[in-house]
């Protein structure tokens, strides 16, 4: 697994790796390949030789069997999946042949995205809409992601409680109590079966979605508020990082610290895996961003801005080949990390005071448009909330807003994007107690012009607000009605809803400290 | 994706040259990782079958089902299935995703080893204490047994001449002493290889069961048979203290580019230490073919040898107990071995020094003094939104935060299938780890009350039983 390659360099590299992997092709695919090989060769050749053409005995054999439980990023992998499968029913001659075309192809995307003629315009601006407004939070709400499938939401916030969503319906099915203190953070386990949060009473807790019950065991080891906590794709470790200034790799079988990691000189605000599990990225309100090896526990690699601004949130690129990373100067870096590079600056949104969070998402064609899907380099976006109300949604390349999302009340704290039943959506939460989902509506070219005009106009913006809640449509045309779900009137008689008013008023004021964490450092 | 920056004299590193693990449950006599390196099976004295998670080196999962030590463990292609043989004659199929047990084969005789076909995990091959090989087909619920020929090919019987009734007498009585200790799958699992008490290499069609060669290697008895990750280096350990190396035709092209005839096994390298003439408990190729390793008989070093000149590279030092089975992690520069008297797992792998210009952004490393020429505006001011509209104009790369890259596919194409063991939450529940203490050489003690069940491994792992059944075979 080498990584990012220099995009400088990345040319003609990409060149000799081609070159070398279809000379590898073409020597297995030639029936005379008896031909011993000398021992110099050994590592490379003739092991790429099995492993070639086994390939294919392997991808036949893998049709018989069931895959992992473990998928994740079905999203963006299945562009992958899809090539497999063409693969399947190809004759088994020109298999190897159409691969490499198809490796090439894809090298030269990768290096240097030239954009095909025969593909559609790429779109200029996204069109996510309120499907649903999900109430029943108490307080602010600080954390939200979709499980692993997307089937579900969780969420977490000030008032110590956990709550589990339908993502269909929007209905609530799961509050777990548990906790002493306001929740920073939560995270899915990969096989979709937990969540785990990290809370200002200093433990980590398992939440069995399957049978709505905690995990025996409490992760506690951290001496201050937990703040941030991330799964490796694997779901054997848990990585979290506190206000204690350490990084810990917890072994979640045994709910034991394996690592700690002398991380920083202030509190940790955000952890991120790389999607191969080998990389930790943390950060920290000391400004600084960490790369770690998993195995050994060693930094391999700091990253600083020149202002050294506080940093709180990071995350890998989908691909892991770069970092994003939140700062309290109001801007989303985009790092090369392996360079030590910003590549990527993305501004429009208000932080100066929370620690915001976001992620990647993507957009144009759906991966079922196979043909425009593997011409086109992928389109991608990055999402952040913002401290006036409004979810942004940044091309990459371009750095442009893609989509202002109004809707929420206060700040807009955690975002999250997930794909369900073919239809992207994007949930997010905030101060204002809600967690809303937004769905992408797809656009028909005749309506895009008009739509550009609706979208521009400022007052739409504003409507849109309050539409919300009245349930009306913005602008003239059909929209998905838009539900407004009073989840503390619908409460499931077993958690009962109403109880959690009583929270001890310790942890009350412990949880403001979560939610307004920079000023904590500010004072300080 | 580490690679690009990990330091790249440790990446260049090959072997392990430190102690920097242990792991313990119950008394380990038999190991093996799956092909991807993250699990690590270990079969024990009183027949349960751990997985050890090696990121976390905690356990995955138990299997338990076998009433005798475990002989030997072999993982599916894909991870998902494990099929473990035991000295209470029976091999199971498990089905790691829950644990459960696919398939129960009992057979005649205690089982020495048993290993599953490199891509249908129904299908495996089996040699028994005393008795002949079997070739066993288990993918229905009614096992089918196929016995496997041990009596070498004779040269002349393919000639279709006149035979000597004494000579061919003689010879079937020869015939008959022979018994297989050892069978392996070729790569690709169209063949067998199969060692014999007599010294003798046999290979044989898994098709047909038909032995189409034979070669007598040696005066020993074959006590294991490897194959490289390559398929075509062949390591051999005998009871004459030798190890040897071979070179292996590619069996695939047989009948497309030579015949049985043209079956050729060429002894590469022999490994034997003359002085001390110590015996091989246990080998193993390396992740690359490029070294193997060996555990000693009576002595707890590890020898590692490279191949390309044959010669001795490091003996791994550590434990004060005797070693048996020693495995290689596929990918890692990382060593395995369990200690035969405790039964404790023993991990050699490289500690990298931490790098301190990774930690501190603004420094670098360097070898020697350099002086510093400073850039001729590097100390001009400017004023701060200047400089900020400057640096977001440089900003005109156009990233792919999305796709994949290619060249890690290519590595990974046959692990994408890869099943991962699901993560069980209470899986240390059943046992602690800590449950047995030493108290000297040799000796253990329950700490705490104990069961029968872990009383009875202690007593084994004390009186030294476990090691006389793995030693019977070479004698």
């Amino acid at each position: 697994m080498s990584s990012a390659t220099a995009p400088g360099a990345g040319q003609a590299e990409a060149e000799s790796q081609r070159r070398s992997w279809s000379k590898s092709r073409e020597r297995s695919a030639s029936p005379q390949r008896a031909e011993y090989e000398r021992r110099g060769d050994r590592k490379s050749g003739s092991s790429a030789e099995i492993s070639g053409n086994t390939d294919e005995y392997w991808l036949d054999a893998q049709e018989r069997r069931s895959p992992s439980p473990i998928d994740r990023n079905a999203g963006l992998s299945s562009n992958d999946q899809s090539d497999r499968g063409s693969h399947d029913e190809d004759g088994m001659d020109h298999d190897g042949e159409e691969r490499i075309s198809e490796r090439e192809e894809s090298l030269d995307n990768s290096s240097t995205p030239v954009p095909s003629v025969e593909t559609r315009a790429k779109p200029e601006r996204l069109n996510y809409k309120e499907k649903f407004v999900l109430r029943g939070h108490l307080r602010g709400v600080s954390a939200v992601q979709f499980s692993p499938d997307c089937s579900m939401i969780a969420s977490g916030g000030a008032d110590a409680a956990v709550k589990v969503w339908d993502t269909s319906s929007g209905r609530l099915i799961y509050t777990f109590e548990g906790h002493l203190a306001g929740i920073s953070t939560i995270a899915w386990s990969p096989d979709g079966q937990w969540i785990a949060s990290g809370s200002d009473d200093k433990t980590i807790r398992f939440w069995n979605v399957n049978t709505g019950r905690a995990h025996t065991k409490i992760f506690e080891g951290h001496h201050n508020y937990v703040y941030q906590i991330a799964f490796a794709p694997k779901g054997n470790i848990l990585v979290s990082g506190s206000y204690d200034e350490a990084v810990f790799v917890w072994d979640v079988r045994r709910a034991r610290v394996m690592r700690s990691l002398p991380a920083h000189s202030d509190p940790v605000a955000g952890i991120d895996v790389v999607h191969d599990g080998t990389l930790i990225v943390s950060c920290a309100l000391d400004g600084l961003v960490r790369v770690w090896d998993t195995h050994s526990g060693q930094c391999l690699k700091t990253l600083v801005h020149e202002d050294n601004p506080p940093a709180t949130c990071v995350k890998f690129s989908p691909n892991g080949k770069y970092i994003l990373a939140w700062t309290l100067d109001g801007c989303v870096r985009m790092w090369n990390y392996v360079e030590s590079r910003v590549i990527k600056t993305f501004q429009g949104h208000v932080n100066k005071k929370y620690s915001l969070s976001g992620c990647f998402g993507d957009y144009g064609f759906h991966s079922s448009d196979a043909d425009a899907a593997k011409r086109d380099p992928p389109l991608a976006f990055a999402v952040s909330g913002s401290e006036d109300g409004a979810i942004l949604c940044w091309d990459i390349i371009s750095k442009s807003v893609l989509q202002r999302i109004e809707g929420h009340t206060d700040v807009v704290l955690g975002v999250h994007t997930g794909k369900y039943n073919g239809k992207r959506l994007i949930v997010s939460c905030g101060l204002d107690k809600t967690v809303r989902v937004w769905e992408e509506e797809e656009e028909e070219e005749e309506e895009r012009e008009e739509r550009d005009d609706a979208v521009e106009d400022p007052k739409a913006n504003g409507i849109s607000l309050s539409a919300a809640h009245d349930s009306a449509p913005i602008t003239g045309q059909a929209l998905a009605p838009v539900d407004v779900i009073d989840n503390e009137a619908i409460a499931d008689p077993d958690d009962g809803d109403n109880e959690m008013v009583d929270i001890p008023s310790e942890a009350a004021s412990t949880t403001e400290t979560t939610l307004a964490r920079a000023e904590d450092v500010e004072m300080t | 994706m580490n690679l690009s920056l990990v330091d790249p004299f440790v990446l260049a590193q090959d072997y392990p040259d430190t102690l920097t693990e242990k792991l313990r449950s119950g008394h380990a006599t038999c190991l093996r990782f799956n092909h991807t390196g993250d699990y690590l099976a270990s079969g024990r004295v009183d027949g349960t079958v751990v997985i050890f998670d090696i990121e976390t080196n905690g356990v995955a999962r138990k299997l338990q089902g076998h009433t005798r030590q475990i002989q030997s463990l072999s993982w599916s292609r894909d991870g998902r299935y494990l099929l473990t043989s035991s000295q209470d004659w029976k091999c199971i199929l498990w089905d790691l995703r829950d644990g459960s047990r696919v398939r129960t084969v009992r057979f005649e005789a205690p089982v020495y080893i048993a290993e599953l076909h490199p891509f249908n995990h129904l299908l495996f091959v089996a040699s028994l204490f005393e008795d002949q090989p079997v070739l066993v087909d288990i993918s229905t619920s009614k096992t089918v047994k196929r016995i496997i020929p041990s009596a070498p090919l004779r040269a002349h019987s393919a000639n279709g001449n006149e035979i000597d009734p004494a000579t061919a007498a003689k010879q079937a009585a020869q015939d008959a002493k022979h018994s297989t200790c050892v069978t392996i799958f070729t790569a690709f699992g169209n063949h067998i290889i199969a060692g014999t008490s007599k010294g003798w290499i046999n290979i044989i069609e898994t098709e047909t069961c038909k032995t189409i060669h034979s070669t007598r290697l040696c005066n020993g008895v074959v006590i294991l048979a490897r194959l490289a990750k390559n398929g075509r280096d062949l390591l051999i350990n005998s009871s004459d203290r030798v190890i040897r190396t071979v070179l292996m035709p590619d069996l695939s092209q047989l009948g497309v580019a030579f015949e049985c005839s043209a079956i050729k096994l060429q002894v590469e390298h022999k490994f034997q230490d003359v002085v001390n003439r110590l015996s091989w408990n246990h080998v193993t190729f390396s992740s690359t073919g490029e070294f193997v390793t060996a555990t000693t008989f009576m002595n707890p070093d590890i020898y590692v040898w490279e191949r390309s000149h044959g010669s001795l590279v490091k003996i791994l030092e550590g434990p004060k107990e005797e070693l048996g089975v020693v495995e290689w992690h596929p990918s890692r520069p990382m060593v395995v071995a369990c200690g035969l008297e405790s039964g404790c797992i023993y991990i050699w792998s490289i500690i990298s020094p931490q790098k301190w210009s990774a930690l501190a952004p603004d420094f670098g490393e360097v070898e020697e003094n350099v002086e510093y020429v400073e850039r001729e505006d590097e100390f001009d001011v400017h004023p701060a939104d200047q400089v900020h509209q400057r640096r977001l104009d440089l900003e005109d790369e156009e990233p792919d935060v999305v796709t994949l890259d290619r060249v890690e596919d290519i590595i990974d194409v046959n692990q994408s299938g890869a099943f991962g063991v699901p993560v069980l939450l209470d899986i240390s529940d059943s046992e602690s780890e800590e449950d047995i203490i030493a108290v000297g050489p040799g000796t253990m003690r329950r700490r705490g009350s104990g069961d029968g069940d872990t009383d009875r491994d202690i007593k084994a792992g004390a009186t030294g039983a476990t090691r006389g059944s793995g030693r019977s075979r070479r004698r």
